[in-house]
């Protein structure tokens, strides 16, 4: 039996045994919104730098052109998600709650390692189901720090990663051109190179590249740094002449009549 | 800290990991977008020429619209591999028949012979979704659909592919004047069915991933095949 | 017994350990894998988990590396409880615990090593179904499979530190050459009774061996 108070909080799993039930009987669950993705980040000589396409997508349809992917974490800290949108989002903002709340006690200012110890652990107690794949990146009182964050809970530590659809197109670019050291203008530029590899050869992925620099006490959150897929003018105009959409009037100024003629310019 | 309590209530069966490529599959869906769009004495037959596979891309540009005769004009959508034979198929029988009767077949001839190529194939059918095009015996505008396996009939215009959900709609409203109060109705003249079809295809490219990087657009009129090569958007 | 999930990151690995006279020596390749994907190619698969204990970790990447987070919080809360450094007994069982009670849900494949002042140097591996195994040497992951025969034939009681070396790294290099699930670089770590010394070997500088 269902309980009859609402719990405060977490997930509720009331309807896993019905959708289940209607899943045999071959009713199919909605499609979540994915951002079939490119996502990147690289380390540099004073900090690092991150980067996304911006397109989502449901199946083989454009959901949104140019969404946000890069998500706020701390002050020094971003993440850029890639997967289930809702699951990103959602799963960075709880993190992001909770880094401050935890700042705000310890009086600090947060680590990467927290956050990355609290994606994954949350991550981890959901078995997958939580479709999140993050690239997390940041830079603490230790230094620039560059994790990605896989649905499952496992975490890697690396100079450059890629994460997404898109992430062997862009690590391509990093496995032929990255070297240590790298200055921050050569950061960006190979970030913008890797995510357009994503962007032009895989098909999740598209339109605009955001970038997000971090280093030592500064953030620069470069949106739409670059956009090479411009939407082309039409060859001619579609606007409709007026009165060409048909109505049925509502009924006491219908007058016995089943359509009326009414001036909808206004 | 890991609750291990709650793993008890966790699935219990879960897939295997299998490795990607290795298994063979009889079809596959290569994506892109065709239409054709019949005029009182032309006809327009549009088709993008990206090749994809999933997420990949195989071609940036791989013609699915082939010229068969100096008056017809075939478009394929789904799986290229079945596409290219059944164009070959078309190809043959129509040289044949050149060779056999001394002139090429006429379009109503051509659209008979592509329902008979594919109803051929019942049950391993060409996995193909195709549009012929071309000028009939009178000199009109004609357009056929087809499913799969050789159903046809004689259309004003038609979209067909992975934006073919995208197109259709659009080309009920500006061609065939659906939900238009005041319609005129009747033939498009040939510069705006032109602009139709290349808004049709800006438009799918920008939100059908399939879709996209270069268009064929053919014009087909009494001096013959007239051919264009577009560029789309390459994301 | 857990199977792997799909696009779930896989350890799909070689990971050894062998006793020698006042310590141990582990080793593992560097290579995991999301199916045919490397996502990561130089990974450090040896995870300190005590001062003077590591364990090796294959399977899951996400089980294995929740499990050592797990044993290292309990292993350091001992430590200050009881005002002494844990055996490797203790890390063994803890893993084995965890490994045995979660079955069904976990896919982790570990062997724990290390130095300790009651038994010295130790190594223990618990393979997928929880159960536990105190050896002299134990290999482990899927490149495991390939130098069984290798292992047995080279093994000798009473070897040094350097032949010890010399062991792990010529095996984890002859099963990563075989297995494709294995490779990238070869990580060592030699653990004694003073300190851990971290050994790294680039895939390029890998010992001499037929390569067809």
């Amino acid at each position: 039996m269902a309980p009859l108070v609402e719990p405060s909080a977490g997930f509720k799993f009331d309807n896993v045994k019905r959708n289940q039930l209607l899943g045999d009987k071959g009713y199919k669950l909605p499609t979540a919104t994915k951002t079939g993705t490119t996502i990147v980040g690289l380390i540099f000589k004073d900090g690092l730098v991150l980067g996304a396409d911006t397109r989502a997508t449901a199946g083989p349809i454009v959901a949104d052109k140019n969404c946000e992917k890069i998500h706020y974490l701390a002050p020094n800290m971003y993440c850029c998600g890639a997967g289930t949108a809702a699951d990103t989002e959602f799963t960075t903002n709880m993190i992001s709650s909770q880094l401050a709340l935890h700042s705000l006690n310890t009086g600090r200012e947060p680590r990467v390692v927290t956050a990355m110890t609290m994606l994954k652990q949350h991550l981890f107690k959901y078995h997958g189901h939580i479709g999140a794949a993050l690239v997390l990146g940041g830079y603490d009182s230790t230094g620039p720090h560059l994790f990605t964050v896989y649905p499952h809970g496992s975490t890697d530590k690396l100079p450059y990663v890629t994460m997404g659809s898109g992430s062997l197109a862009a690590m391509s670019v990093f496995e032929s051109r990255w070297r240590p050291g790298m200055s921050r203008d050569e950061g960006v530029e190979m970030v913008k190179e890797a995510i357009e590899a994503g962007i032009f050869n895989d098909l999740g992925s598209g339109s605009n590249v955001d970038v997000c620099v971090i280093t030592k006490g500064n953030v620069e959150y470069l949106r739409n740094y670059a956009r090479p897929n411009e939407r082309v003018e039409k060859e001619q105009s579609y606007r409709f002449r007026k009165g060409v959409t048909e109505f049925y009037a509502p009924r006491a100024a219908r007058r016995g009549q089943d359509s009326a003629e009414m001036d909808t310019s206004a | 800290m890991m609750d291990y309590a709650s793993m008890q209530f966790a699935p219990t069966e879960v897939p295997v990991e299998h490795h990607s490529h290795g298994g063979w599959e009889p079809y596959v869906d290569n994506g892109g977008t065709s239409l054709a769009i019949a005029g009182k004495d032309f006809v327009i037959v549009a088709a993008d020429a990206r090749q994809s596979d999933g997420y990949s891309i195989n071609s940036r540009y791989d013609p699915k619209a082939f010229v068969l005769s100096n008056q017809t004009v075939i478009a394929t959508t789904g799986y290229a591999a079945d596409a290219k034979r059944l164009v070959e198929v078309m190809e043959q029988n129509a040289q044949t028949y050149f060779h056999k009767h001394d002139r090429a077949m006429g379009t109503t001839a051509m659209a008979q012979l592509m329902s008979n190529t594919l109803y051929y194939k019942r049950f391993f059918p060409y996995y193909v979704f195709p549009i012929l095009a071309g000028l009939d015996k009178e000199g009109n505008g004609a357009v056929f659909s087809y499913d799969p396996v050789g159903n046809m009939e004689r259309v004003v215009y038609l979209a067909c592919g992975s934006a073919s959900a995208l197109v259709q709609p659009f080309l009920d409203n500006q061609v065939g004047g659906a939900n238009q109060r005041g319609h005129e109705g009747g033939f498009l003249d040939r510069a705006t069915a032109r602009k139709i079809a290349i808004d049709a295809f800006t438009s799918a490219t920008e939100r059908d991933i399939h879709t996209g990087d270069w268009l064929d657009l053919f014009t087909i009129d009494r001096t013959g095949i007239h051919r264009e090569k577009r560029e789309l958007k390459h994301d | 017994m857990a199977s792997l999930r799909p696009g779930e990151a896989n350890l799909g690995t070689t990971i050894m350990a062998v006793e020698f006279d006042g310590g141990v020596v582990v080793g593992a390749d560097s290579r995991t894998t999301t199916g045919a994907y490397i996502a990561n190619r130089v990974t450090d698969k040896l995870t300190k988990v005590h001062d003077l204990i590591y364990c090796c970790r294959s399977g899951s990447a996400a089980d294995t590396q929740a499990i050592a987070d797990v044993v290292k919080y309990h292993l350091e809360l001992y430590a200050a409880q009881h005002n002494e450094p844990p055996t490797v007994k203790v890390a063994a069982s803890l893993f084995q615990e965890i490994c045995y009670q979660n079955k069904n849900n976990l896919s982790a494949g570990i062997i724990v090593a290390g130095w300790d002042a009651r038994d010295g140097a130790s190594v223990y591996e618990i393979p997928l179904g929880g159960s536990i195994h105190r050896q002299t040497f134990a290999i482990g992951g899927s490149g495991s499979t390939y130098i069984y025969g290798y292992c047995d034939k080279v093994f000798r009681d009473g070897m040094t530190k350097e032949q010890c070396v010399e062991f792990v790294k010529n095996s984890v290099s002859l099963a990563m050459t075989r297995d494709g699930s294995s490779g990238g670089v070869v990580r060592l770590a030699v653990i004694t009774k003073d300190n851990v010394e971290r050994i790294f070997v680039p895939g390029d500088m890998l010992p001499e061996q037929y390569l067809g």
